[in-house]
């Protein structure tokens, strides 16, 4: 039991990280980004390059993929999103679309096979019993602690309450003297960052794939659905509910049905409250 | 040279026109009243001030065209509004509310919101209020506390009675007053209530069907049957 526990609580931070990503963009400019997945592989390509094929410091390693997040975040805003601006179905086709492109991209520069990440920190350590890794250890801390950064950026900074300006009313917002366009890109930015920097925990989690955008996205759209466009605090209990959800499904009945009890969630929360565990318009 | 000036302003909802050459000034420090029925075309006239509608003619601030800058800009040139729907945000509180109006005047955050306080002494004691949760008199005041959060030199308040008790309405009045006597803020204020009109501003402008249909100071309006039109809608 209490290693369900521990592997719940380690597991569900690194999904709130993933998921807050993808919230912050559904939440703020009301669109389903259907690359977000994409943040993470490219985030695990380049802590990869620079880390393993350049052999620069692990830290750097994950600096360049936060920092390859914002520039895809805003550079997705600035090519996409803005010129197709109102017409949410064709953001959501196109976000689709290059995460295709992306994809071939990566296994055109790196192969299609998958790659091991080293651990960021080597080594295991017990808790109450239960061995547990470094590496999943600082990714889960690291996580809560962006988190924690991401909630104090967003309640306590001018930049942050006008991110919540903009998810609520958008006419209010204008008056207030806030340029949403300048706020919507922030917010892609934020969302790349934290995506890229969750891939690299990711792929050092689980393995380095073009492939590993898709189980991210669902992931996240799954945390969407079942919170609602949501708060933070929304989206982090989701995110916990599914992560423990998977932990005890693979502990008590099998591996292969993890994601069929997320899917369950999903369908359940759709026919009995369709906006959401936590839905309402803010953020 | 007036205050704000504008000059055959036309504006447009896709191909519907919604102001037909509409021209008014208003001098620093006055209080001025656009009075009209329902679809006149006021709040039109505002959201055009403010950069929120495709137009065409020309408003100019101090001398200075703003017709062409956006909403952030004109707002850091010194516009507030506060808008008929207040268009708050509804899960934040009130402080959180105030705040977001504070984005573009970050140095003047302590004492706009001393003014905000002092004016609506109501708004202190609920600052952690969500607004979602409050009543139509005190949203108002939110809406215009975020509004002066702003730093206006001139402020736009659409339709401040609509909905609101007669005591409310008196006290948004006699804050508008003090606004203007204590800080020296321009005031426009666009109103289907005539009367109200008439007891805060000096001159007022009746709008009919997106045009200026008569304009003068009070008295000389009072008695205008031009205005009663407009403001039973006749």
């Amino acid at each position: 039991m209490l290693q369900i526990l521990i592997q719940g609580l380690l597991l569900s931070g690194l999904y709130s990280l993933i998921a807050m990503g993808f919230m912050l963009i559904f939440s703020v400019g009301r669109v389903l980004n259907l690359a977000y997945g994409t943040y993470l592989m490219f985030g695990g390509y380049v802590y990869f390059y620079v880390s393993q094929m350049l052999g620069m410091p692990k830290l750097v390693g994950v600096a360049m993929a936060g920092v390859m997040g914002v520039l895809m975040g805003i550079a997705k805003f600035k090519l996409l999103v803005k010129p197709l601006k109102g017409d949410h179905v064709a953001v959501e086709i196109s976000t689709l679309i290059l995460a295709v492109v992306l994809q071939a991209g990566v296994v055109l520069i790196f192969g299609d096979s998958s790659k091991i990440l080293l651990p960021i920190v080597p080594g295991v350590t017990y808790i109450a019993g239960a061995s547990v890794t470094y590496n999943i250890l600082s990714a889960t801390i690291a996580s809560y602690a962006i988190l924690a950064i991401l909630y104090l950026f967003v309640r306590k900074t001018h930049t942050g309450r006008a991110m919540m300006a903009v998810s609520m009313d958008p006419k209010g917002t204008a008056i207030s003297g806030i340029d949403s366009d300048r706020i919507n890109m922030i917010t892609w930015g934020i969302s790349g960052l934290l995506g890229a920097v969750a891939g690299v925990f990711f792929a050092s989690y689980t393995q380095l794939s073009p492939h590993m955008w898709v189980a991210p996205l669902i992931l996240s759209v799954a945390v969407v659905i079942v919170g609602g466009i949501g708060s933070i605090v929304g989206t982090l209990v989701v995110a916990h509910i599914i992560g423990f959800m998977e932990v005890i499904v693979v502990a008590w009945f099998a591996p292969e049905l993890r994601g069929v009890f997320t899917m369950l969630l999903i369908i359940t929360v759709l026919i009995i409250r369709p906006r959401g565990l936590f839905g309402r318009e803010e953020l | 040279m007036a205050f704000l000036q504008i000059t055959d302003l036309c504006a447009y909802y896709g191909k519907a026109q919604a102001l037909h050459e509409v021209s008014l000034n208003v001098e620093q420090g006055e209080i001025i009243a656009i009075v009209g029925a329902n679809g006149a075309g006021k709040s039109t006239l505002l959201d055009s001030v403010i950069g929120l509608t495709k137009t065409t003619g020309d408003i100019t601030l101090e001398g200075t065209s703003i017709v062409a800058m956006n909403s952030s800009q004109i707002v850091r040139r010194g516009v507030g509004y506060a808008t008929e729907r207040f268009n708050l945000f509804p899960y934040m509180s009130v402080r959180d509310n105030l705040m977001v109006g504070a984005y573009t005047a970050r140095d003047d955050v302590q004492k706009n919101l001393d003014m905000v306080h002092k004016l609506f002494p109501r708004l202190q004691e609920r600052e952690h209020q969500e607004t979602s949760t409050q009543s139509g008199g005190e949203r108002q005041m939110v809406s215009l506390g975020r509004a002066l959060m702003t730093s206006p030199r001139l402020l736009l308040v659409d339709e401040p009675t609509i909905g609101l008790a007669p005591k409310v309405c008196l006290e948004i009045a006699d804050v508008l007053r003090r606004l203007r006597d204590e800080f020296g803020t321009t005031i426009v204020i666009t109103e289907q209530n005539a009367n109200f009109a008439m007891t805060l501003a000096e001159r007022l402008y009746v709008l009919e069907n997106g045009s200026i249909k008569a304009e003068g100071t009070v008295d000389e309006l009072r008695d205008d049957p031009r205005l009663s039109e407009a403001y039973f809608g006749l």
